[in-house]
């Protein structure tokens, strides 16, 4: 009714007292009636919708409307809102089907048993009438006008409609229970008649909406306080806006269990470990939001499966406006993608969760299915398949017991040709290991060598008279440029220069892992210096690093020490016994050739690590291939007995 | 030892007394003999593709089970499982070292697998509907993949970026493949349009259409990438001269007018088509005659991927719920 932007000549402000011509309307007492207008079904004053922050695709939704001063001056009245299908409906027949349905429907009496036998839907009679074409199946509000006679005739029939299948448990109960949450609502038990619905358990177990059906926490005992039963939606005074909270929850990915799902009833046997996507428990807050936001149209046409809201009064529906206001200023900022994505995992967890049927009636104990267990007759857990733990782990054991024979049977029955295969990996790889192990050694070998060699250079007497002095006297016009600065430099200090100059940029940068080295039986390789700013152990030798190890002084009497070589690679057995600090040729020596062997061990310690990497994981295909699980899950059948392997050419 | 015994229905009984006769003939045979060799069990709902791996040692199976088995291709054993995926697994592709995966899922994103370690590699998002159908190319640096959105993606595979999107068709794609050196691309899709891309540029160099158009529901590349063939949902296989945008064979007999089957081209020993069928059978055709050469029997619901072997001349089938397994089935020939 309040939706219409009519010209409202008739609702003119009575109460402007500017002596204008054009009548003032809204809050906002403006005479603009050129944006989308509401109109309060009490007072006859029209708002914009702008000012009272109602959309025309809201207002679609409301069948009436009241502004904040009548609701407030008269608690009674509130904004009721149509139904998805009868809005559509309401659409067409806008003029003649109303007073069937409002008129006189209001004025009827408390509902009778008959008549709602008869009306059966789905819906309690009083929803039906008052809003009668929200039931799902027009043909509802005929028998409420049918003769007497023809209700007689019905009750002889089996009821079937859209929504009874007339043949279940459900559809042949006569009398509501009284206790579930549909009838709690029912004004003949009491109840503020919002919800309108059929008693739990006679919805029928075929036709009826999933979520109509029996909900076992749904029939907890009445107390006055909990007009609302668990799982729903908590009663309007806690709710907290949490829109964006609970999108946050939801964009969580697999594995993500949401503590606060707990509010659900525990439909499934509450399980410690992570739930995976589809066992996530369907925020009941979620869920009404998902059906307000059902409203908006996204363009998504699967939408449409999930916008029954039966459980959603006025009031809450409101938040549930409110929210999908939010929601639809938050979608701006979020990506497209990422809503639809995330919608559609909760589309799809939802459609899951209501794949569980809880078919069972808890009052009737002959009609729980039977605990799965080895000779037990208890019932089930409800939403389980077993009465108990023990149960379930003697089935799983017989289980086991009987297959799992059959199955190493077949598995031996013929080779499995990866897992020669990996054998024959297995093999090379401890070949390889045995040599890298060899080749350690050998460097450990000749570490041991050098430092030796060093000790006994140390010990040798310093010779100044040599000649190796003379040499070089002549290349003292020539000019070699450093290569890490550029300056031009004696090529007489050339090297001496080159090293410290290499070290100073080194020092500069750091170079490191997150993680100490932890080799067993290294005596020294890598710095391992802590950097505290970036967290990090430096990985450098412990010999070459620049940054961590200064040269030490270098007393005046100290022997070079190199062992001298006569083409290269000829030991003479000789030293150069030039003082340490005048030797121009073998300038820190010792370090590099340390750091040579070093640099040796540490490739072999690659390899080895790299090797243990490949065995560990040859080792684990093995056993998963033929594990216990894989057993159980798999089976491959031959039908063939002589034809075990398909190779046509000889087996390799 | 089994690989001895001489197939006592086949025209290479008429040879065995003569003394030198290999047991393959000289000519080629009429028909193979492919015989029901291995059943693998394991999927626990409908399998929806299987593919041989290119150097042939391993099966790749996909299902609405969110699982990938790999299975030896030779023995049948099961070897690993791939888990991640959140929804079905429509398809599943080999790179050509064998050492990745590529499955397209219901959940709009593919995965890249390393074999090895069954670990997930990558994720690609980027589609907007369902993700149906994938292959890598022969370099394995990029893969393609068509969806429910009408359109075909092409990513990269070290990065996993999408490099690429073409607006192919006007209704959801059902197959893509490469072609053999990797320059062309083809893709069908459920309009009745089957059109060839240039991979570079991503330019339709040419539309193959029929007279009606029945939705295409598989297309491939021969192995010389000079022919392709493809199914359409009105029980048909044709192949074409795409050169000449001419049908060169029709393919018929089998019932295909609901399910995108795969079929394949067998050339490891008759030059062969083979295809699954909704009447639960493998139909072989003979590639030059096209009649029916053999029916293969034995699964109890629609058979919905046939490969065939690299090397050897094993075929391996796969059907829906009902049945949920996987044949492996061996010719002489």
């Amino acid at each position: 009714m309040g939706d219409e932007p009519l010209p409202p000549d008739a609702g003119e402000d009575s109460k402007s007292e500017n002596g204008e011509n054009a009548p003032i309307y809204c809050i906002c007492r403006k005479p603009d009636i050129n944006c989308f207008m509401i109109g309060c079904d009490n007072c006859n004053e029209w708002f914009h919708g702008d000012c009272i922050r109602i959309t025309e695709k809201m207002a679609k939704a409301i069948r009436e409307w009241y502004c904040r001063e009548c609701r407030e001056k008269d608690p009674k009245l509130e904004i009721r809102y149509r139904h998805k299908k009868s809005r559509e409906r309401d659409g067409n027949e806008r003029d003649g089907s109303e007073p069937r349905d409002e008129g006189g429907g209001r004025k009827r009496p408390v509902p009778d048993p008959d008549l709602q036998r008869r009306a059966g839907s789905g819906t309690g009679v009083g929803a039906m009438l008052a809003r009668g074409s929200a039931s799902p199946h027009k043909s509802s509000p005929q028998p409420l006008v049918a003769t007497p006679s023809q209700h007689h005739q019905q009750q002889q029939q089996i009821k079937r409609s859209a929504r009874m299948c007339g043949e279940c448990e459900a559809c042949r109960r006569t009398e509501d229970c009284g206790h579930c949450d549909f009838c709690r609502d029912m004004k003949k038990f009491g109840g503020p008649n919002k919800i309108r619905q059929k008693c739990r358990l006679r919805q029928c177990q075929l036709r009826a909406r999933e979520s109509y059906k029996y909900f076992p926490s749904s029939l907890s005992p009445v107390t006055p306080s909990e007009s609302l039963p668990r799982p729903r939606r908590p009663p309007p005074t806690q709710q907290p806006p949490q829109p964006s909270q609970k999108l946050g929850r939801i964009r969580e990915d697999e594995g993500a269990v949401a503590s606060s799902a707990v509010k659900e009833p525990p439909e499934a046997t509450a399980t410690p470990e992570p739930l995976s996507d589809e066992d996530l428990p369907l925020d009941p807050d979620l869920y009404q939001d998902f059906c307000a936001g059902a409203f908006d149209d996204h363009g998504l046409p699967w939408m449409s499966d999930t916008e029954e809201s039966p459980f959603l009064d006025p009031a809450l529906r409101k938040r549930a406006v409110k929210v999908k206001h939010v929601k639809r200023r938050e979608k701006k900022s979020e990506k497209k993608k990422e809503e639809r994505y995330k919608r559609h995992r909760q589309k799809q967890k939802h459609k899951d969760k209501w794949k569980h049927p809880e078919r069972a009636d808890v009052k009737d104990p002959a009609s729980l299915p039977q605990c799965l267990g080895p000779g037990c007759v208890r019932a089930a857990q409800p939403g389980s398949k077993y009465c108990s733990d023990d149960c379930g782990m003697k089935l799983a054991a017989n289980r086991i017991y009987e297959i799992l024979p059959q199955r190493i049977q077949q598995w031996q029955q013929s080779p499995c040709i990866a897992e020669e295969h990996g054998k024959k990996l297995l093999e090379r790889i401890r070949r390889e290991q045995q040599s890298a192990r060899t080749r350690l050694q050998e460097m450990e070998r000749r570490f041991h060598e050098l430092e030796a060699i060093i000790l006994r250079a140390k010990q040798q007497a310093v010779r100044e008279d040599e000649e190796s002095n003379e040499n070089d006297s002549d290349d003292t016009d020539l000019q070699i440029f450093c290569v890490s600065c550029g300056h031009p430099i004696n090529p007489r200090v050339a090297l001496r220069h080159m090293e410290r100059c290499y070290a100073k940029y080194e020092s500069q940068t750091s170079f490191g892992s997150m993680y100490p080295t932890r080799i067993e039986g290294a005596t020294r390789l890598f710095c391992d210096v802590y950097n505290p700013q970036s967290k990090t152990y430096c990985k450098r030798l412990q010999v070459l690093c620049p940054e961590h190890s200064r040269d030490p002084k270098v007393p005046a009497d100290e022997v070079c020490g190199c062992p001298l070589v006569r083409d290269v690679f000829e030991l003479t057995g000789d030293f150069c016994r030039l003082p340490k600090r005048q030797c121009n040729r073998h300038y820190c020596w010792e370090k590099l050739r340390r750091a040579e062997v070093d640099l040796e061990r540490v490739r072999v310690w690659y390899k080895l690590d790299e090797l243990f990497e490949q065995e560990r994981n040859v080792r684990t295909a093995m056993t998963n291939r033929a594990g216990l699980l894989a057993l159980m899950l798999h089976q491959t059948i031959q039908h063939d007995p002589l034809t075990t392997d398909l190779r046509s050419s000889a087996d390799r | 030892a089994g690989r001895e015994r001489k197939g006592p229905e086949t025209n290479i009984a008429a040879q065995s007394t003569h003394p030198s006769s290999a047991n393959h003939s000289k000519e080629a045979p009429e028909k193979p003999n492919y015989a029901l060799k291995l059943t693998l069990v394991g999927h626990t709902a409908a399998v929806s593709s299987v593919k041989f791996s290119p150097n042939g040692k391993w099966l790749a199976s996909s299902s609405a089970d969110k699982l990938i088995i790999i299975w030896g291709a030779y023995d049948g054993k099961y070897e690993k499982t791939l888990y991640g995926h959140n929804l079905e697994i429509s398809d599943v592709a080999w790179s050509s070292d064998s050492s990745l995966l590529v499955s397209a899922s219901d959940d709009k994103t593919l995965k890249i697998w390393d074999v090895r370690y069954g670990k997930r590699l990558k994720t690609l998002r980027g589609h907007r509907n369902y993700v149906f159908c994938c292959n890598f190319n022969p370099s394995s640096n990029l893969i393609i993949s068509g969806s429910f959105d009408e359109s075909v993606k092409i990513w990269e595979v070290k990065t996993g970026k999408c490099l690429k999107t073409l607006s192919a068709h006007s209704d959801p794609i059902s197959a893509v493949q490469f072609n053999c050196n990797g320059s062309l691309i083809v893709s069908g899709s459920y309009d009745g349009l089957c059109r060839i891309w240039d991979a570079a540029s991503g330019q339709c160099l040419k539309t193959l259409i029929d007279d009606d158009n029945p939705p295409v529901s598989f297309v491939k590349f021969s192995p010389n990438g000079k022919y392709i063939l493809t199914a359409t949902l009105n029980n048909t296989l044709k192949l074409w001269d795409y050169s000449r945008g001419r049908c060169l064979k029709t393919y018929t007999g089998h019932k295909n007018e609901k399910y995108c089957i795969f079929s394949s081209f067998s050339v490891t020993g008759g030059k062969w088509i083979v295809s699954g069928s909704e009447d639960n059978l493998v139909y072989i055709w003979n590639l030059q005659t096209k009649e029916i050469v053999q029916k293969l029997q034995g699964h109890t619901d629609v058979v919905i991927s046939a490969a065939c072997h690299p090397t050897e001349n094993i075929i391996a089938s796969a059907a829906l719920e009902n049945d949920k397994t996987i044949k492996l089935w061996m010719s002489n020939y």
